[in-house]
């Protein structure tokens, strides 16, 4: 029972930080229908801003995870500003093309500072016992993380439900045409929705760079990682996102728990995640909480 | 006058002209040599520090006049860690002549191996997969492969292990470069070393090792040699420290003690894993400077000399560099001394004749280069190093690895 209760916890941390990495992806789709391709270098600079603050510059580190914050963001809205605000009435795939080139850009940034070649590691500001309850351990980093999770993603779903602005993000989400007419700026949303998605990838970055070091493609990769994600809960939920997540985590642990090394099975772990989704995809092919959009002709 | 001023001219032109021959004659020759790795990219974390050890010390060769007059001219690519760039970039560098091409990873020496046999070009790669060799004349590895590191390491296992027969996971990258050496410690195991394989296991980019780890403890597995990359190695370390799984030394019971090869390891290791990376056992053929000597020395005052920071100059893959770039020199001024013109030809047959007493000593590696025609493997010694207090330190003297000649 210990192993199970064990591997739950793991699924649930996991899977946490996969909700968080997968929202950014859901707040531009949910805004602007756009896949960023580009996400998992946002994470991956939002890591390394954070890293810079604290050791460069000495800032402490809960200061350097907050202005990392506010730096993605600004930078984040600052693409879209340049970028992708042309592009506003253009085919989708021409949006999420230069999301491909953003990407490329980013990623020759980033390989022109130390962070893009070399490892390096967040210093250690929190305590190295784990904390142990009937033989279930959960390491102060994953715990952090799962708290700074269910805080943004609790902050975005109040921000969407009760704020003027997040009503009207979804508005835009819903219908473009008709926001405009009712005096909504669909301009100024798709910056938020960049901006937001920036904050998100940050704090995933700074989350996920403190489990595994600061490598620049381990870190990039959890934008592909995530993606099943995003999908099996549906583009544009943020509640999809957190179900999507957890699901994906725990299927992981579990896989890898009770499958890999048994039964000549391996690498199950990786793999089961695409079948599952495969699976109920099938059935629900707008993912788990997705909104399926119907058309009257 | 305007005679005067035309003739004037005329021979001074001709003068610059013959100055110029004279010049160059005097400079002696100019060798080409290439090089194609990840300087960016994946796994650029290596190839960024041996790309510097590799241009440092043809650099030092040049203005230390190592061979002479002659010159070694090295072009360094990146290529992403992109076969196909690798291959592009092979073919541009045929067409500067080159007489000595260092390769990089194992995807790319896998597939431009027919290349090398084609232009009978003499080629080290970074990458140590035995797999390079199977088929093959004109590809040379620089040390120990991968295969040798995980059977040596099999081997101190069953050396000292304490009990019955230890049981042993392998945890792997998954591509051609993980899964090369499982097949050979298999045959060794099959030879006659005494130890059972439980389990082989794939990463992949887990945040959470618990489940595989708590797996394996319950299948009674004591000992993981890794062969991969530092970073998930990091990611495993950590996990087991965190649940209390981790030998506090060499193959205490009930726990799990991390054995890994040369990319494993390193003071990047160290960075990513902290305290958890204490007790990691590791081997290479590389000195290290935590472990200083002459080859260290030598190593720091280069990394010095051209203005490398202190994270270079500490780096395995550095010396891993500067080693390479001494094999292709130590050959060009062999083929020099014998009087042969220097070619890929004659180049090839010094690293042939690089055995015996003409094996070649240096002292970046804790054994000397031996190639011939049956033995392709440099510096077949190993030496094993575990983390005590935060730095690599070495554990008992180099070794050969005895199930390499059985298998």
């Amino acid at each position: 029972m210990t192993y199970f209760l064990q591997l739950v916890v793991s699924g649930v941390v996991v899977g946490s930080i996969y909700a968080l990495s997968a929202l950014g992806f859901v707040l531009i789709y949910k805004s602007s229908r756009v896949l960023n391709i580009a996400h998992g270098q946002i994470i991956a600079s939002g890591a390394f801003i954070t890293y810079a603050l604290k050791v460069f510059l000495g800032v402490p580190i809960v200061l350097s995870f907050l202005l990392s914050l506010v730096i993605t963001f600004f930078l984040a809205m600052s693409v879209e500003r340049i970028f992708l605000r042309r592009l506003i009435g253009e085919p989708i795939i021409s949006v999420i093309m230069v999301t491909i080139g953003l990407m490329s850009i980013i990623d020759g940034l980033i390989y022109l500072t130390p962070f893009g070649t070399e490892n390096f590691s967040f210093p250690r500001f929190l305590p190295q016992t784990p904390l142990s309850l009937g033989g279930v351990s959960i390491s102060w980093t994953q715990l952090v993380g799962v708290l700074i999770t269910a805080a943004l993603i609790g902050g975005f779903s109040y921000f969407f439900k009760k704020s003027t602005l997040g009503i009207s993000m979804r508005a835009v989400s819903d219908d473009q045409l008709a926001s405009m007419s009712i005096g909504i700026s669909v301009p100024k949303v798709f910056g938020l929705a960049w901006a937001a998605a920036g904050l998100s990838a940050a704090a995933a970055g700074g989350i996920i760079g403190n489990i595994t070091g600061l490598n620049f493609d381990t870190l990039h990769a959890f934008g592909i990682t995530v993606f099943p994600v995003v999908i099996l809960g549906g583009l544009d939920s943020i509640l999809g996102a957190v179900v999507a997540g957890i699901i994906m985590g725990l299927i992981q642990q579990f896989a890898s728990g009770y499958l890999d090394g048994n039964f000549g099975l391996n690498g199950t772990a990786d793999v089961l995640p695409y079948v599952i989704l495969l699976i109920i995809l099938l059935f629900k092919p707008h993912g788990l909480f997705g909104i399926h959009e119907i058309e009257r002709v | 006058m305007r005679t005067t001023v035309l003739r004037s001219v005329q021979i001074a032109m001709t003068a610059l002209i013959v100055l110029g021959l004279v010049c160059h004659v005097q400079a002696g020759e100019t060798y080409k040599l290439a090089l194609s790795l990840a300087i960016t990219g994946p796994t650029s974390d290596a190839g960024n520090p041996y790309a510097k050890g590799v241009e440092d010390y043809f650099k030092y060769v040049n203005e230390e006049k190592i061979l002479g007059d002659d010159t070694i001219d090295c072009t360094i690519r990146d290529d992403q860690y992109k076969t196909d760039v690798t291959k592009r970039n092979f073919e541009e560098f045929l067409d500067m002549d080159i007489v000595f091409y260092l390769n990089y990873s194992t995807g790319s020496t896998l597939a431009l191996k027919k290349d090398f046999e084609e232009e009978q070009m003499p080629t080290i790669p970074a990458s140590f997969h035995a797999g390079n060799l199977v088929d093959s004349n004109y590809i040379f590895l620089p040390i120990a492969s991968y295969s040798a590191q995980a059977i040596g390491l099999a081997e101190y296992v069953v050396k000292n292990h304490q009990g019955d027969t230890p049981k042993v996971a392998m945890f792997i990258h998954p591509s051609a470069f993980g899964r090369g050496p499982v097949e050979d410690v298999e045959k060794a195991i099959a030879a006659g070393l005494k130890m059972e394989i439980v389990e082989v296991v794939e990463h992949g980019k887990d945040l959470d090792n618990t489940a595989m780890l708590k797996r394996l403890m319950s299948k009674g597995v004591q000992y993981v040699i890794c062969h991969t990359v530092q970073s998930p190695v990091a990611t495993v370390l950590k996990d087991s420290s965190r649940l209390g799984l981790t030998a506090k030394s060499f193959g205490e019971k009930e726990k799990l003690t991390f054995l890994g090869a040369h990319y494993t390891g390193g003071n990047d290791l160290i960075a990513l894993a902290g305290p958890a990376s204490e007790n990691f056992f590791w081997t290479t053929s590389y000195t290290l400077t935590s472990e200083p000597g002459p080859g260290t020395d030598f190593q720091l005052a280069l990394a010095k000399r051209f203005g490398r920071d202190d994270k270079a100059a500490n780096s395995h893959n550095y010396t891993n560099g500067i080693m390479v770039a001494q094999v292709a020199t130590e050959a060009i001024r062999r083929a020099k001394a014998r009087g042969a013109k220097v070619t890929k030809e004659s180049l090839y047959e010094e690293l042939l004749m690089m055995n015996g007493d003409k094996a070649f000593k240096l002292d970046t590696t804790v054994g000397p280069v031996t190639y011939s025609k049956t033995d392709k493997m440099g510096v077949d010694t190993l030496q094993l190093y575990s983390v005590t207090s935060g730095v690599f330190r070495a554990v008992d003297k180099p070794f050969s690895p005895e199930f390499v000649g059985k298998i």
